[in-house]
């Protein structure tokens, strides 16, 4: 088992590193390696999955020895780990098959294929991680990963900027999450998760750690998946990723990387506190609304589908956070099909139109006919309506939401009835993306009689239609109203309370409908006046008013600087206080993504006040120093003789006085 | 299998070089750095040698090789006496292997040194058998002797071979450096009085002052009422003696490690000095103060190393954070990559402050991980310079297209350097970390600071690499486009090896980690 876990986990890396050694001659057959090796690993997952029933195994291996204390890695496999590994398989392969298609013309295939199989082995490594310190390791590999690929178009700036800003948001997250890893080594010795595992069974609260402690260390390991899972406040990053090529965004920043967050959450269940698990699912519930919410705005087909993950990781999030871990992780599953799916569809149609503008979209219905079919599938998935996958999870984690409310306080139905409420905006935005992109008239003449618009091939085809087959509800469950005796639940039981799911169930179908009829009647380039359109103009409002304020400040910010104006707009570095710009301007988060280029601002501002301060007045004490030297020295000032003999004057002065000293 | 004066070799044949360069005619002067070459690869191979006799489960000095070298009898004072006393520790060890590479590497990029190469490459040997001195010297009169004779070839290799205002750097880090060893020097005199050696004491029935570093680790030899026993209650100005000599060493060392505020020698320095000097200042002067800290003033002075930790710690941090933010401001890209050393320095000195295992060991890792990381920056820097004479980020970007292989292998030297798991960067930063926050006299809270630096680097590393090396090409002087060649074969033979080592001992961290070890714990016990 053990070899076969190392083999699986290796082969992507080698592949890798096969491919980036032949270079630009591997461009020819590069997807295919990688397909080859995808399939490969999906065979060896497929076996491994059979032996789901076994209980969990840990292998490790002694790293180092420090004080007689060892340092190990090790790898642990349960029925989590063997569905993970299919489905990361399993995407990976079909992201890859479309992929070669996609990326048919471009020079840099080879480089594409290798940064895939560094994703994916450091993919397996989050999930193969029997400790959280290997799972870090991976953590950070992911975001290698997805640096190079966000930014694998390098030559254009924003690809390169998004890449960065990916990078540093997520590093932040990190840094939460390594000291959370720090602090239970700290507590507990170990990062083992099976070892710490049994530590909070046996007693319910382990020796000599409050519950405080505990909570910390539980919200600064979640600070991890807030990072990597672009939760509040740190998901603007994931926008902005769409920079990069559209099958990456369908791997990465859809279905896999961005639910390592989720994952995470599952791992360390056992040590997240009641305290962690609110704040946890009050984070996810403003992720999820926020997410939808500005989903509702955007023209760009890719953003859209970005912020429409945003909400939906905000969903699962909030499941964790409410006790839903199995009902989060079950949508973990579906949304990683479908929004997958919706991603390489998304792809097909800009590859034939060459925009991502959606208003420039329109009518392409009757020229590709099987992305229409795959797209309105897993558009449906997404808008939860029944009969499809994501009806089946988005429904399992309401009714436990709404159950969780129940025991607790009037105000805890906010969280249920958010849910509710985005998940009409989410059928809203879908529908009127799918009606602009696939029937409605277009705007644009350009793309009315461009001929050029065909229907994707079969190796593009080939994997939305599985994504799309994937998301209907057969394979999950026999009863297309409920999940709780399919075989998902079957394998991680979970307590399913059922007094809430007729009324659940059939309010989130008439939530679902309203935002479809709504949705469908919406679209941009019909001007029909309604709530929507006037909460949009209410939102414009809102944000120039604040633009136009901080680009006062902005301007003044300038003159300060030094900066190549050109660069300027590339300024992004940290974003240590976003909190307080939320608090103030809750709802948008078009005014976050500014607050945050202001502390950017800040940030430079403070980096170039302190270098300011280190040359002046640190510096200042030396340069007198050495002026005086100088000026003492000034007849010995040729380098080649009078400074060695001035150093051996002054040293043996200091000698002959510091002798004269101690011995006084 | 033992070698017969195996460390004096190491130390001195260097020196051999020395010579024959100066003997050798002017007219052979390309002869030169072939000879340096030779001479530092040979270092390399014989520390190679050392590697595999050393036992790593033996924490005490190995190789050792003693001689009476100065006896002197000063009457009812007592008799000086000096010894030629070589030996290798865990805590060296690392800091030898280190020396060994980067004077190789240096060596290799002095290549197109032009202008008095008899001077330059004589004096670079002369350096390496002194850094290689200094880290192998246990007699702290030796130890300082080494210490002292570095400053020299360095002061003209920064002053004579630098840039635009390399007088002022080579003075500026001379004064810093004489104030340094002045404070060192004090102590030495203090501790020299207080400490006799007590075997020779025995034989001779007199009292024999001694200079031997192990001797003075152990409180029995202290003299009592001496001005540093242990017992003594002499105070100077106020503050007990022992504290104070504590203060005077760690300032010492601190001007070298550097630590904020003591720090702005630096960044000139590096401006300043050519790329090979700038290799060895950053990949190895600086780790002269780490390992002074462990080798003098923590083993003699535990006492205080654990009163003070937490302002120790404290200093280490606000250097991580400090530094960072300088790095941040920077546009000299050279300056950057100085500033980002004194933010990574300050991991070395919150890892040895927290006198834990983990800590300490973490911090001799990071020296040497930082040793390896500089020098790859450093050379990174050298080659854009060596091509434009231009090393403004804000004149470049988008260097990628011309230059593939060195955006590849600079993109390897950043993201090493911001600590991504796999290079060493990771497993230093990690362990200093884990120090801090297991550490028992030094809050959560600072070492909690101490992660601040990690998101910094990760700004100002992938910032610049934003900046200059992605992107549509473009430079600011028109005429830079034609010479932007990418690397030619020499430059990868410097770049390629450092990248891979950072990989190696990054993820085979046990390779140093086994050296220190056994030493470390035993340092430790002295604080249990």
């Amino acid at each position: 088992m053990f070899s076969k876990l190392l083999i699986l986990l290796f082969l992507p890396l080698v592949s890798c590193l096969g491919l980036l050694s032949v270079g630009k001659k591997a461009n020819a057959w590069a997807g295919w390696v990688a397909s080859f090796v995808s399939l490969l690993g999906l065979g060896i997952s497929l076996y491994l999955f059979q032996s789901w029933v076994h209980a969990p195994q840990q292998f490790s291996v002694e790293w180092f020895v420090l004080k007689e204390k060892s340092f190990t890695l090790s790898l642990q496999t349960d029925n989590l780990t063997l569905i993970m590994l299919v489905l990361v398989h399993f995407v990976a392969l079909l992201v890859q098959l479309f992929s070669i298609s996609y990326m048919h013309d471009d020079a840099g295939r080879w480089r594409y294929f290798a940064f895939l199989g560094v994703f994916v082995f450091s993919m397996l490594l989050i999930v193969l991680a029997g400790n959280l310190f290997l799972m870090y390791v991976g953590w950070e590999l992911v975001g290698l990963s997805s640096y190079l690929l966000i930014g694998f178009w390098y030559e254009k700036p924003r690809a390169v900027w998004a890449a960065k800003k990916a990078f540093l948001l997520n590093r932040i997250g990190d840094a939460g999450f390594l000291m959370g890893i720090l602090l239970l080594f700290w507590y507990f010795g170990t990062s083992e998760l099976s070892v710490l595992s049994s530590q909070f069974t046996v007693n319910s609260l382990p020796f000599a750690v409050s519950g405080n402690e505990v909570t910390l260390i539980g919200l600064l390991l979640f600070c991890g998946a807030v990072g990597k899972s672009a939760q509040f406040p740190l998901s603007a990053w994931l926008p902005d990723a769409m920079e990069g090529p559209t099958p990456v965004s369908a791997l990465i920043h859809a279905a896999t990387m961005v639910a390592a967050g989720i994952f995470l959450l599952a791992r360390i269940y056992f040590l997240l506190t009641p305290d962690a698990l609110t704040i946890i699912a009050i984070i996810g519930g403003i992720t999820m609304v926020l997410g939808a919410y500005r989903a509702i705005f955007q023209t760009d087909i890719k953003k859209l589908l970005a912020y429409s993950t945003i909400s939906q990781l905000g969903l699962m999030v909030l499941g964790m956070g409410i006790g839903a871990r199995e009902a989060a992780l079950f949508h973990l599953l579906t949304h990683a099909f479908f929004k997958a799916g919706l991603f390489l569809c998304a792809g097909a149609v800009i590859h034939a139109v060459h925009t991502q503008d959606m208003r420039q979209m329109g009518n392409l219905r009757p020229k590709m006919k099987v992305t229409f079919i795959a797209y309105s599938i897993c558009a449906a998935a997404l808008a939860g309506l029944p009969f499809f996958s994501g009806f089946l999870s988005k429904d399992a984690i309401l009714v436990e939401a709404f159950a969780w409310a129940s025991q607790r306080t009037a105000i805890a139905y906010v969280l249920p009835v958010a849910a509710l409420l985005s998940a009409g905006l989410t059928a809203f935005y879908i529908t009127k993306q799918w009606r602009l992109v696939f029937l409605s008239r277009p705007t644009s003449e350009a793309v009315i009689h461009s001929h050029e618009i065909h229907e994707a091939d079969k190796l593009m085809q080939l994997p939305m239609v599985l994504l799309a087959g994937l998301s209907v509800f057969v394979w999950f469950s026999i009863n297309p109203l409920d999940a709780a005796h399919g075989w998902f639940f079957q394998l991680f039981p979970s307590k399913f309370s059922h007094e809430w799911h007729t009324i659940v169930a059939t309010l989130s179908v008439i939530v679902a409908a309203i935002g479809i009829s709504l949705g469908y009647i919406c679209t941009f380039n019909h001007n029909i006046p309604s709530i929507v359109q006037q909460f949009g103009t209410l939102h414009d409002t809102i944000k120039k008013a604040y633009e136009q304020g901080w680009d006062s400040v902005k301007h003044q910010l300038q003159i300060l600087r030094e900066h190549d104006p050109e660069t300027e707009q590339f300024l992004f570095l940290i974003s240590p206080l976003q909190k307080i710009g939320q608090w103030l301007y809750h709802l948008d988060h078009k005014i976050v993504d500014v607050t945050v280029n202001g502390f950017a601002y800040l940030t430079v501002i403070v980096a170039h006040i302190i270098g300011r301060f280190d040359r002046m007045v640190v510096d200042g004490a030396v340069n007198g120093a050495a002026w005086l030297a100088r000026f003492v020295g000034s007849r010995t000032r040729n380098l080649q003789n009078g400074q060695a003999q001035s150093y051996f004057v002054v040293v043996l002065v200091g000698i002959i006085a510091v002798i004269l000293w101690v011995l006084h | 299998m033992k070698i017969p004066y195996l460390l004096s070799f190491f130390v001195f044949h260097p020196l051999v070089g020395t010579i024959a360069i100066l003997l050798i005619s002017n007219r052979f002067k390309h002869t030169y750095k072939w000879i340096t070459l030779f001479f530092t690869a040979c270092q390399v191979l014989v520390s190679g040698v050392l590697y595999s006799m050393y036992d790593t489960s033996n924490p005490a000095h190995q190789f050792v090789e003693k001689a009476d070298w100065i006896t002197l009898s000063l009457g009812n004072m007592g008799t000086v006496s000096i010894d030629y006393l070589l030996g290798l520790d865990g805590i060296s060890f690392p800091m030898v292997l280190l020396t060994s590479v980067v004077m190789l590497v240096g060596a290799i990029s002095s290549w197109h040194i032009d202008k008095r190469e008899k001077a330059y490459f004589s004096l670079y040997l002369l350096l390496t058998t002194s850094i290689t001195g200094c880290f192998i010297a246990l007699d702290f009169f030796l130890f300082f002797l080494f210490f002292e004779f570095m400053l020299l070839p360095m002061y003209f290799l920064i002053g004579l071979w630098g840039g635009p205002r390399r007088e002022y750097a080579s003075i500026k880090f001379f004064l810093y450096t004489l104030v340094g060893s002045l404070l060192i020097l004090i102590v030495m005199i203090a501790l020299y009085m207080s400490v006799i050696d007590p075997v020779e004491s025995q034989l001779t029935q007199t009292m024999v002052h001694t200079f031997d570093l192990r001797y003075m680790t152990d409180m029995r030899n202290y003299l009592p009422n001496s001005l540093l026993s242990l017992s003594g209650e002499v105070n100077l100005f106020g503050i007990p003696s022992r504290m104070l000599a504590f203060w005077l060493l760690f300032i010492g060392f601190a001007i070298k490690l550097p630590i904020v505020p003591l720090h702005t020698w630096l960044p000139d320095a590096h401006v300043e000095a050519p790329t090979p000097v700038s290799v060895v200042l950053a990949g190895i002067l600086l780790k002269i103060g780490g390992y002074g800290l462990l080798r003098i003033a923590y083993p003699i002075f535990p006492d205080a190393a654990n009163e003070y930790a937490f302002v120790l710690a404290l200093l280490g941090v606000i250097s991580i954070v400090y530094g960072g933010f300088n790095a941040l401001a920077q546009n000299d890209l050279k300056k950057m990559i100085a500033y980002s050393s004194v933010s990574h320095m300050g991991f070395v000195v919150l890892g040895i402050a927290s006198l834990t295992s983990e800590g300490i060991n973490g911090a001799i890792y990071q020296m040497v991980s930082h040793g390896v990381l500089s020098a790859m920056l450093f050379l990174v820097v050298g080659v854009l310079y060596d091509r434009t004479h231009n090393r403004l980020i804000d004149s470049y970007r988008g260097l990628i297209g011309p230059m593939p292989i060195y955006t590849v292998l600079t993109g390897v030297a950043f993201f090493a350097s911001l600590g991504l798991p796999g290079f060493s960067g990771f497993v230093g930063e990690l362990f200093t970390l884990m120090g801090g926050f297991k550490s028992a006299v030094v809050p959560t809270w600072v070492a909690a600071l101490g992660t601040i630096g990690i998101i910094l680097a990760a700004a100002y590393f992938l910032w610049t690499l934003q900046r200059m090396f992605l992107g549509k090409l473009w430079a600011k002087n028109q005429d830079d486009l034609v010479v932007l060649y990418d690397l030619d074969a020499r430059e990868k033979w410097m770049l390629v090896p450092l990248g891979l080592l950072a990989f190696l001992i990054g993820i085979l961290p046990n390779s140093l980690f086994q050296l220190s070890d056994k030493t470390v714990s035993q340092l430790l016990k002295v604080f249990e």
